[in-house]
């Protein structure tokens, strides 16, 4: 059997093998017009932001400097940093209950979730954040829920960060539960029964069996939501606070307000050194192709 | 039983505000009023008989075919060099197509913005299909060389061994096997356009707003009701897109 796998495995790479020292040509014709496209369509496109970052109006560094130093725009940063921080933390422990039950249980009660998860995931941000703009505007459910127990108008709920901290929330928790499920259904029930029958309780069959092989996915679904995070638009804008401003929330105000190009593209390039950074650890660890995987 | 009533309630809160679109479509007020003070249909009506709302639907599924035979274009081939070759700079190639997952896509929106606007294509369809297709590649690349990973070489081996060339064992052998695999890849491309925001935010201009720029800019300028009914025609599409492929795999399953 395993001699089998070995050389069935073999053959085609053999093949490749042969293949290769033919036409070395072949697989360079193949992928040159995709790596062509994306040289001059997208790496040229960032390039020339990384370059108006340090010449926009002059050649200088000015901009970074200010980005560090102006304490308005070093706190958008932090804040970004914490916001993620702990949008990442809820979509943890929000989801991983969610994608346990899916990946343990079957039946209807899978099939459900299942359902659920897949059906946020492919919803589109903008429906979601205007349902939390309902949710939580002055004529929403939550404002006449506080009339109809009497307790008058509730505290100001739209366009703040906890608006925007919740709407995030919402609309990366499916990717958190799927980063999740994506390890947690691979790993063998017998473990557990084999911990069981060795005498661990539930509990302690856990923690120390489940929890520790579902680790891979913790680490995905947390890199996977912070880094979305870090550059999120679209809700923060919408759901959220000018005085708690994120970072794409600047370069937009930067470039729509302000016309500033060398400025907003400094930031970018901040932002994208960030999640540049992180990546390029977990790759080190992991392989980024698992990440998507 | 604990984690899952917890599951159950998580769940509730995914699911809750998508719902809540529903309602608000048929609700006769102006504003965004929860819940509804009167239910009529008025809304509907305007969405299908104006041009205000329907030419950015229309906009959004013609960038999104357009971005989508791109990526294709680009991506089938690529996948096959990628998988079944060996050849120097692979990993290179690699870093370069996933480039557009890794880059924030605010950053990619001020990129193109700026270099759009350089080639006089702001505004266009053009620009933002290129844009769209760009940033799909990656996606489309994942899932077509996982499917070509698995692909059994051996039946090309036998349809060769049978007689058949290169060129009918390719698109009577491998194509069919490999269809379904490409069809997910086109529509993981088609729907990172359709509901892609931010690129378009910056690039659609008003020659070629897409759906959810309208929708931000409805949002944003002017709280306009007809939102509730475009979000309620996109949950109830998605809806049946998810029941229809959760049921065909539970069929698969109950079969086997």
């Amino acid at each position: 059997m395993a001699g089998g796998v070995t050389a069935t495995a073999a053959l085609p790479r053999a093949a490749a093998r042969r293949r290769a020292r033919r036409g070395a040509a072949t697989p360079w014709l193949l992928v040159a017009p995709s790596c062509l496209v994306l040289i001059v369509l997208f790496l040229t496109p960032i390039g020339y932001v990384l370059l108006l970052s340090v010449t926009d109006p002059n050649v200088s560094l000015g901009h970074y400097v200010r980005i560090v130093t102006v304490p308005l725009y070093s706190r958008v940063m932090v804040n970004t940093f914490l916001t993620s921080l702990i949008v990442t933390g809820l979509c943890l422990v929000l989801g991983f209950p969610v994608a346990y039950v899916m990946a343990r249980r079957r039946g209807w009660i899978t099939t459900l979730l299942v359902t659920i998860v897949a059906m946020s995931f492919w919803t589109g941000f903008l429906v979601r954040t205007y349902a939390w703009l309902v949710i939580l505007g002055n004529k929403g459910p939550v404002a006449a829920a506080y009339a109809a127990l009497g307790l008058g108008s509730p505290p100001r709920l739209l366009f703040t960060s906890f608006s925007s901290t919740l709407g995030m929330t919402h609309i990366l928790l499916p990717y958190m539960i799927l980063a999740l499920y994506a390890v947690m259904k691979k790993i063998d029930p017998s473990y557990l029964k084999a911990a069981a029958s060795l005498g661990a309780r539930p509990g302690a069959a856990f923690r120390s069996v489940f929890l520790p092989l579902s680790l891979p996915g913790v680490v995905n679904g947390c890199l996977l939501v912070f880094v979305v995070c870090l550059g999120f638009f679209v809700t923060p804008v919408l759901l959220g606070t000018p005085r708690d401003m994120m970072i794409s929330q600047l370069i937009n105000q930067q470039i729509e307000e302000l016309l500033a190009w060398g400025f907003a593209s400094a930031v970018a390039v901040v932002l994208l050194a960030a999640t540049g950074i992180l990546l390029t650890i977990y790759n080190r660890f992991a392989g980024l192709d698992r990440l998507w995987g | 039983m604990l984690v899952v009533v917890v599951a159950l309630v998580v769940a509730l809160f995914l699911v809750a505000p998508i719902l809540i679109v529903v309602p608000m479509s048929f609700s006769t007020a102006i504003s965004f009023q929860f819940p509804p003070p009167g239910y009529w249909l008025g809304y509907y009506v305007r969405y299908f008989t104006g041009t205000e709302w329907l030419e950015p639907t229309l906009n959004s599924v013609v960038i999104a075919l357009g971005a989508t035979g791109l990526t294709m274009a680009l991506v089938v081939p690529a996948s096959f060099g990628y998988v079944r070759f060996r050849f120097r700079g692979k990993s290179f190639v690699n870093l370069l197509i996933m480039a557009p997952l890794v880059v924030p896509h605010v950053v990619s929106a001020l990129a193109y913005y700026g270099f759009l606007a350089r080639l006089r294509l702001n505004g266009t369809h053009l620009g933002v299909i290129v844009a769209h297709g760009v940033l799909a590649v990656p996606l489309a690349f994942l899932v077509i060389t996982a499917t070509l990973k698995g692909f059994d070489r051996n039946l090309e081996r036998a349809a060769m061994s049978s007689g058949a060339g290169p060129l009918a064992t390719f698109f009577h052998v491998t194509l069919p096997v490999l269809r379904p695999g490409m069809l997910v890849g086109a529509l993981f491309a088609f729907l990172s356009s359709f509901n892609e925001a931010v690129v378009a935010l910056f690039i659609a201009g008003r020659g070629a707003a897409t759906l959810p720029k309208k929708m931000y800019e409805s949002i944003r300028l002017e709280s306009d009701p007809v939102i509730a009914v475009v979000s309620t025609l996109l949950v109830t599409t998605v809806a049946i897109g998810v029941l229809v492929s959760v049921l065909a795999r539970g069929r698969e399953s109950g079969a086997a």
